[in-house]
């Protein structure tokens, strides 16, 4: 049970996708002004990047592999998320509309999003990993993933209205945040070995 | 390599046939009216509805959540196809039209770099606000000629986008899309209710202007020979463009930018001269109004503030009645102003266009004698606008001494006075309020008590350390019963029937000029005090607005709004040029302080949009970064050199002329040559650009 919440803790806040691996820069920044938004997206990235992995952990375990075809990962990875998400919004639209409505516009946007497809192709790729271990890793990242995002927007809501030097106003004043935060969680290294 | 191929070929055709089959298992019903919906509507997801896209829109219609007329970008044809499936009635909406509001193009404004990014207006305002020196210039990339639905918009020649108003369906895209806020809707109720703001590119002449003309674009109008369009242009702000030509104090003239080069271009002139070629042609120009709201308004005072007041609440699709206690209209345009500078017959014409726009006259109807406000509320007005005018009392009126009661329990000083000396001053019962009293205030409060008043409060403005009395007399005052608010101002009346049963009165310690009602109820609490009889030191009554209260009856969905016979006054929010503009019996009262008739036609107008924010619903307050005379704006303080042209001079009687015909009027306005030539002057100023290339005045010929 301890190394399961050791990689969720390493996953979380040490090798953070966006903080500390640069993944997902993309949602981070552009979905990070709006509270609601950005815990929607969040959300979102969680379901698709645990579900994403579990699949293409089959997909290169007994397609790719055996048929020394690993080279084609990026390409088969891609198709499949993005039917993948495709069948899941079908799905939600049908089964849990409720989910649909919240999740709603996010599942389109992170389709081939790279924190999604990095995160399986880390998850996969990594030999120590068993399938249980893949997939606690990739649900450990997409909470990472939304901890840095609920975290940055917290920050910009309260910059929209702070008096903030009209050149650094927006984006500029986002994207040093968005470094500071990094820099923050860069003293997390050396928690977990 | 084929098992490559065939790996991933068969990944995708197994992808793809159970995308296939999902989409036939999850297969979600959806209502044949939403999808028909959808269907009419013009499928271009501008987004001008509010809702995500037309399947969102169809969805709320279908529901019946969303009214359609929502679809702004399908226009009248669209609404009623719409409507037909739904099977209801369509109601009438006001065209919207965008309109850039940016006269140069980067070619030839200032610029602090050279841009040579990403070609998007976003991705250049991210750069410390785009290349342009001016902060509100357009940046000339084309963003909203790149978003529009309907392919309305083209970059024209100059670097600014152009409008095709014939495509245009006014949804809004390009208003969203422009980061710089040039390009927006205009609506007549929008260009009729619009303020200067900090946010648009403004010259100083229209700036300074106290009914807010778009002066530089009927320059530009009449530059051109469109002198029927420079009329409609004067007209969105000022009713009496006849008039004004004539008599009005011009302070744009003395703002002029031209001021730093050789003299001011002549404005005012131009304005006669485009007003006079509308009476000339006989006929006049249509005036655009709102849909029809169905809601009645009175307006007391038959002056230059009350008439600009009806015009524009009719231009806003409300019913106007003017109610005037004289047996003409015109007010102090008609009884002060000489013949030798306003003739008859001008001002006739000018105020039976004001009445054709939609306004009703009731001639001989004086407040107080005639009419009262509970009188007008229980006719079934929505609101009774005071526009009572600047007389000094009502006694200089040919009044009797006894004071006449015009508003629910409010009387001036003077009257009040005069009325004790004559012997005849009515008995006070309940409280009483004495407000910008000054040096009388103690005698008055005073002399209220001895008339039978239980509680006198006064009203001060200003601190008690520099209240104009000494601080024995104040406690003296104080042990005999009076109650003073010092720093404060009345905010509001509230009555019922024909009595003023309370006055709300706010503390102005922590005031900030430019702050709202509401935001200064945020820091202190306002004060509701009994009163029955308010006493004004000013010798006139302020603009107000008497509106029925309603009340809500009734439970869960059966609960209304039912009107009561309880009324309470609103206060036309205060224009650019107030000193303070919290409180009614404010210095250089509510909305204007009467100076010159441009001041009265300026507070009118904002007087009808106070009317019609209240009829609406909405608060009644000056649109957010309206630019105030304490507001500082970016300017230029010279002028590259420029050549100097000499201003038109009027043509005038010669004194012999006016001596052999004393009647006559004196300036007989310029030639169509001479506007031509004075247009040409005009530098065309925004914030900081100006015409820097003089332009010689094309010859009559050539344009005829």
């Amino acid at each position: 049970m301890s190394e399961y919440w050791l990689l969720i803790v390493s996953a979380v806040f040490v090798n953070n996708i966006v903080l500390a691996r640069y993944l997902g820069n993309c949602p981070f920044l552009g979905v990070s002004t709006r509270m609601d938004t950005a815990t929607g997206m969040g959300m979102a990235v969680i379901f698709v990047t645990t579900l994403a992995t579990a699949i293409t952990w089959f997909v290169r375990k007994s397609l790719l592999e055996p048929m020394g075809l690993e080279y084609l990962q990026t390409i088969a990875f891609i198709l499949v998320i993005a039917t993948l998400v495709q069948l899941v919004e079908m799905f939600l639209q049908k089964s849990i509309p409720a989910l649909y409505r919240a999740l709603g516009i996010f599942l389109p946007l992170i389709t081939t999003n790279c924190a999604v497809l990095g995160t399986a192709v880390l998850a996969v790729e990594n030999e120590d990993f068993n399938f249980m271990e893949g997939l606690v890793f990739a649900f450990a990242s997409g909470v990472g993933f939304s901890l840095a995002l609920v975290l940055l927007t917290g920050i910009r809501e309260r910059c929209a209205v702070a008096p903030i030097p009209k050149h650094l106003q927006g984006m500029p004043v986002g994207l040093a945040t968005a470094g500071l935060l990094a820099l923050a969680f860069l003293g997390f290294i050396g928690m977990v070995h | 390599m084929l098992s490559a191929i065939l790996a991933i070929g068969g990944l995708g055709l197994f992808a793809g046939i159970g995308l296939a089959v999902a989409s036939k298992v999850f297969y979600v019903y959806v209502d044949p009216k939403i999808v028909a919906v959808e269907e009419a509507l013009p499928g271009a997801n501008c987004g001008g509805c509010g809702f995500p896209g037309c399947s969102g829109a169809a969805e709320a219609i279908a529901m019946g959540k969303a009214d359609p007329t929502i679809c702004v970008g399908g226009g009248p044809d669209t609404h009623a196809a719409v409507a037909a499936i739904l099977g209801i009635e369509v109601k009438e909406v006001e065209p919207e039209i965008a309109r850039p509001g940016c006269y140069y193009g980067p070619q030839e404004a200032d610029l602090k770099y050279v841009y040579d990014g990403l070609n998007d207006c976003r991705a250049a305002m991210l750069l410390n606000g785009g290349a342009k020196l001016c902060p509100v210039g357009c940046l000339g990339l084309g963003s909203c000629v790149k978003a529009c639905p309907f392919g309305a918009l083209s970059m024209g020649d100059d670097g600014l986008p152009v409008v095709n108003a014939s495509l245009c369906t006014g949804c809004g895209t390009c208003e969203r899309v422009c980061p710089k806020h040039i390009i927006t809707l205009t609506s007549n109720s929008r260009r009729v209710t619009q303020e200067y703001t900090l946010d648009q590119c403004s010259a100083p002449c229209q700036r300074t202007c106290p009914a807010g003309i778009d002066i530089p674009a009927y320059i530009d109008a009449a530059g051109r020979g469109d002198y029927l369009e420079a009329v409609r242009i004067i007209k969105e702000k000022n009713p009496f463009p006849l008039v004004c030509g004539r008599i009005c104090v011009h302070p744009c003239e003395n703002e002029c930018r031209r001021n730093l080069l050789d003299e001011p271009v002549a404005i005012n002139p131009i304005k006669r001269f485009v007003a006079d070629y509308e009476m000339k042609s006989g006929s006049r120009i249509p005036i655009e109004k709102a849909p029809a709201t169905g809601k009645r308004v009175a307006v007391i005072g038959g002056g230059a503030e009350g008439l600009t007041t009806a015009f524009f609440l009719a231009r806003l699709g409300h019913e106007p009645t003017v109610v005037e206690g004289k047996s003409h209209l015109g007010g102090l345009l008609r009884t002060i102003i000489p013949d030798a500078r306003l003739p008859k017959d001008v001002l006739d014409w000018e105020i039976q266009g004001i009445l054709e726009a939609g306004v009703t006259a009731q001639t001989n109807k004086k407040l107080g004698r005639d009419v009262s406000i509970q009188g007008l509320l229980d006719d079934g007005y929505d609101a009774v606008f005071v526009a009572t005018g600047g007389w000094d009392s009502q006694m200089t009126d040919g009044l009797p001494t006894q004071p006449v009661q015009a508003l629910p329990g409010v009387q001036l000083l003077v009257n009040l006075t005069f009325a004790h000396m004559a012997g005849n001053a009515p008995a006070v019962g309940g409280d009483a309020m004495i407000v910008g009293g000054g040096n009388a205030s103690i005698d008055a409060a005073l002399l209220l008590k001895e008339l039978g008043a239980q509680h006198v409060h006064v009203v001060f403005r200003s601190p008690r350390e520099e209240a104009p009395f000494k601080d024995e007399e104040i406690q003296a005052a104080e042990a005999q019963g009076v109650i003073f608010h010092f720093r404060s101002a009345i905010t509001r009346m509230f009555g019922k029937g024909a009595e003023l049963t309370h006055v709300e009165v706010a503390s102005l310690e922590n005031y900030v000029p430019g702050e709202t009602l509401q935001q200064l109820h945020a820091k202190a609490a306002l004060q509701q005090i009994p009163v029955q009889t308010l006493i004004t030191g000013a010798g006139r009554f302020p603009e107000l607005i008497y509106a029925p209260v309603y009340e809500l009856r009734g439970e869960g969905d059966q609960q209304e709004a039912v009107r009561t016979d309880r009324w309470e006054t609103v206060v036309p929010y205060a224009g650019p040029f107030a000193e303070e503009d919290v409180g009614i019996f404010r210095p250089g009262e509510a909305t204007s302080d009467y100076k010159a008739v441009v001041e009265a036609i300026g507070a009118g107008r904002r007087g009808a949009i106070s009317v019609h924010k209240r009829l609406l619903g909405e608060e009644v307050v000056a649109p957010p970064g309206m630019i105030r005379r304490t507001t500082t704006v970016l300017n230029v303080d010279r002028l590259e050199p420029l050549s100097p042209q000499p201003r038109e001079k009027m043509p005038a009687l010669s004194p012999a002329e006016q001596l052999a015909n004393p009647k006559a009027e004196v300036e007989l306005g310029f030639t169509e040559e001479q506007v031509r030539r004075e247009a040409q002057r005009c530098l065309r100023c925004g914030l900081i650009c100006y015409r820097r290339t003089v332009q010689e005045p094309e010859s009559l010929a050539k344009s005829a």
